[in-house]
This record gives C-alpha cells, sequence and structure tokens, in this order.
C-alpha cells in the first residue's frame, strides 16, 4: 500500500513538473537541474516550514512574483507630471524607446521587477541569530540581492545602486525588507515605468504555505508618483527544480535592434 | 537517440502546464508578428546560449542564391526546462520553419511554433506571442 501511494506520489509530482517519464534519462532530468520547469500546483499541500528557533523558513527555489502590475485593492499609481513625461517619451510611436530598457543591454532589472527565471531565497545562519538574507536570481542576469538582518540601519548617504541598501526585520511570520539609495536607471516594467534616486521600497514577504510566498511591496518615491502604492504579488515553489546558468550577456545581439515604443513580451 | 529525444520533447511540450515565455525584451519589438516567412535549408550552426539559442540555416533560393539565415529560439535554460537538450537539432539537418521576419530587414528571423525536421519529426520552439 506504501509502495502504491508512493508511486502515486512520484506520477503526481512529474505532472506537476510538466514531464511524464517515459524514460530513465527523462527521470534523471525530473530530479534536478532544469528538470521540473513548473511551480507547485495552486494548493498548498502543507503549512509553511519552520527553522529550528520557530522563524518562518523562506528558504527554496521560487519562481513568480515582483512586478508592478498588481496594485492592492484601493491602491492607485499617480505619476508626477516629471514621471509621465518621461513614461510618454517611451511610450511614443515615433521614437524606438523599446531599445533603451537596461533589462534589454542585461542590465539588472533592480526591485521590484522580475524575469521569468527561478530565484532561491537563503536565510544565514539557519542556527543562532540571523545576519543575512539573500535572494539569488538566474535571470535575467545573474545576480543577488542581500539583506542586512543584524540590526544596522541604513547609511546617511548611500551611493545609488541597482538593488540599494536593504535591512530587514521579522514582523511575525513576515519578513519586512526596507529598501533605498536605488539608482534611477532600471525600468520597472517594460513598458517604462520609471522612477528616480529617491525611490524607497517596502516589500512584506509571508510564506503562507509550504508552496506559496506572498509578496507585497509598497513603493514610495515622490519624484516619481503623487503617492506611495502597494502592489500585490505572489511567487511559487519549484520543489523540483534547481538554479541553472544563465549569463545574459553571452549571446545577447538584440540591443539596437527593437523598434517602436517599449513593450511587453506579448505586445501589451 | 535523436528520435527518442524527439518523442519525449514532443510528450514534455504537450504535458508541460508550466512552459515559460521568454521574457527579455520585447518579442515584438524586434520582429514583426504579421510577417511569417517559410525558410527551408541546411543548419550549419547552432549557438546553444543565452538569452537565446540561435540556429543558423542555409537556404536557397529558385536563382540558387544561398543565403545563411540567423533564427532566434527561447533561452537555452527555457528550453532545457521544456524539454529540449543541445543535441535536439543538429549541423547538417534539413529543417523548415516559419520564421517571423527581424524589424530591422536583416537576414534575421524569431522561430515560434513547430521546427519541421527532414524525416518528419516536429521540434516545439515556443508559442508564437
Amino acid at each position: 500500500m506504501k509502495t502504491r501511494l508512493a508511486g502515486l506520489a512520484v506520477a503526481a509530482a512529474a505532472f506537476t513538473a510538466g514531464l511524464i517519464l517515459v524514460s530513465p534519462a527523462s527521470a534523471a532530468r525530473s530530479q534536478g537541474r532544469g528538470g521540473g520547469g513548473g511551480n507547485a500546483g495552486d494548493v498548498d499541500a502543507a503549512p509553511a516550514p519552520r527553522l529550528p528557533d520557530g522563524r518562518s523558513d523562506l528558504s527554496g527555489l521560487w519562481n513568480g512574483g515582483g512586478g508592478i502590475g498588481n496594485l492592492a485593492p484601493g491602491e492607485e499609481m499617480v505619476m508626477t507630471p516629471w514621471a509621465q513625461e518621461i513614461f510618454d517619451y517611451r511610450q511614443d510611436p515615433n521614437q524606438d524607446a523599446a531599445n533603451e530598457d537596461p533589462n534589454l543591454y542585461c542590465l539588472p532589472s533592480g526591485v521590484p521587477r522580475m524575469s521569468p527565471y527561478p530565484w532561491r531565497m537563503i536565510q544565514t545562519p539557519t542556527h543562532g541569530p540571523e545576519t543575512h538574507i539573500f535572494i539569488i536570481f538566474e535571470g535575467n542576469i545573474h545576480s543577488y540581492r542581500q539583506i542586512f538582518m543584524d540590526g544596522r540601519d541604513h547609511p546617511e548617504d548611500p551611493d545609488p545602486t541597482w538593488y540599494g541598501h536593504s535591512i530587514g526585520r521579522w514582523e511575525g511570520d513576515t519578513l519586512v525588507v526596507d529598501t533605498v539609495g536605488f539608482n534611477d536607471l532600471f525600468w520597472f516594467s517594460f513598458q517604462g515605468h520609471p522612477h528616480s534616486e529617491q525611490l524607497h521600497t517596502i516589500e512584506r514577504f509571508t510564506r503562507t504555505g509550504l508552496n506559496t510566498l506572498q509578496w507585497d511591496i509598497t513603493i514610495d518615491d515622490p519624484t516619481a508618483y503623487e503617492k506611495p502604492f502597494t502592489v500585490t504579488s505572489r511567487a511559487r515553489l519549484m520543489p523540483n527544480d534547481d538554479l541553472m546558468e544563465y549569463i545574459c550577456q553571452e549571446n545577447n545581439t538584440s540591443g539596437g535592434r527593437l523598434r517602436g515604443p517599449a513593450i511587453g513580451p506579448g505586445g501589451e | 537517440m535523436k528520435i527518442r529525444f524527439a518523442v519525449l520533447v514532443g510528450i514534455a511540450i504537450f504535458m508541460n502546464v508550466s512552459v515559460q515565455t521568454y521574457a527579455h525584451h520585447a518579442w515584438s519589438a524586434e520582429y514583426d508578428a504579421n510577417v511569417q516567412k517559410e525558410l527551408k535549408g541546411v543548419v550549419t550552426r547552432i549557438e546553444w546560449t543565452n538569452p537565446h539559442v540561435r540556429f543558423y540555416v542555409d537556404v536557397v533560393d529558385e536563382n540558387g542564391v544561398v543565403t545563411n539565415w540567423d533564427l532566434e529560439l527561447q533561452s537555452a535554460n527555457t528550453l532545457t526546462r521544456n524539454g529540449w537538450t543541445r543535441d535536439a537539432l543538429g549541423v547538417g539537418d534539413e529543417v523548415t520553419v516559419n520564421a517571423y521576419m527581424a524589424r530591422d530587414g536583416s537576414n534575421r528571423g524569431n522561430s515560434r511554433g513547430n521546427l519541421r525536421l527532414a524525416d518528419g519529426r516536429l521540434l516545439f520552439a515556443g508559442e508564437p506571442e
């Protein structure tokens, strides 16, 4: 009985991962790098795990989340005239602003824009007082975010960077990440939503179940947006996959070849 | 081995509920979604790379003039997750592709949909967007 159940579980997992076991080769792939491809199902099979000291365990390989596409209920995004002018230029059908997205040139996507590739969250150490949390990205480029968990403050005048200066704290089971010190180079979206160096983000990560990471983001940038706004997102666990090497600079030949306004991959 | 792989690809694609779409840039800003051309020729080179896999095909026209086309697929990582391997397509393979033409007028195209090999095998390259 146990064996049969285990077999069913394996079959279900393989189906969820998007592969059917037709050969030992495919079976091997489903166990490791590049094998799964799929997210976990929509149903959380178990509660969120915890570290030995009781903290919520956010570690794992995740896919999705981020972006500015889903405004929280009651929220609105209102650009300042400064931001609107930049955005209108990027949307101008008579320009080729599609070529100007730094993301196209394999530069980082900043916060909170994400690529369609998985990312891994790492809490360290897991035994003893937490000092850092890292978010390791497969793409758009191999890069990482560093979140200080040791109680330090932001520097008074941080040098502007792509991912900014992040400090984190726990509010119950929610990791709250406060980031300042961004540069103004990355775009929030394919469409070219702008921001300034005044950008301040507050992210709230809550693992609501084994497979689900709720990720809400408040964007506060008085130069670019008339008032702060909050977006919601959700990442899904990819239990059968791993990070793969993704060197975007390896063979990127698209820069300068795009035509027309900044639009998304689906033409949106 | 190749046949077995092609079968695997076909099955994996049909079963895959989470085929990831490429999102490094606006696909339709580089290629014209309304201009598609059937290209038939022999594969001369394959670059199994990110952010795109590229393969090059010699196409002979009715006057015997050979043009080498630079054809784009999704990233190596996305294709791998969708069941491809780096030897799914080989130099010397005869292939037919419905490619979306580059907006800049160069001999570049984006090959979405199926790649048909001379022996009838199909390799799924991703949905047109």
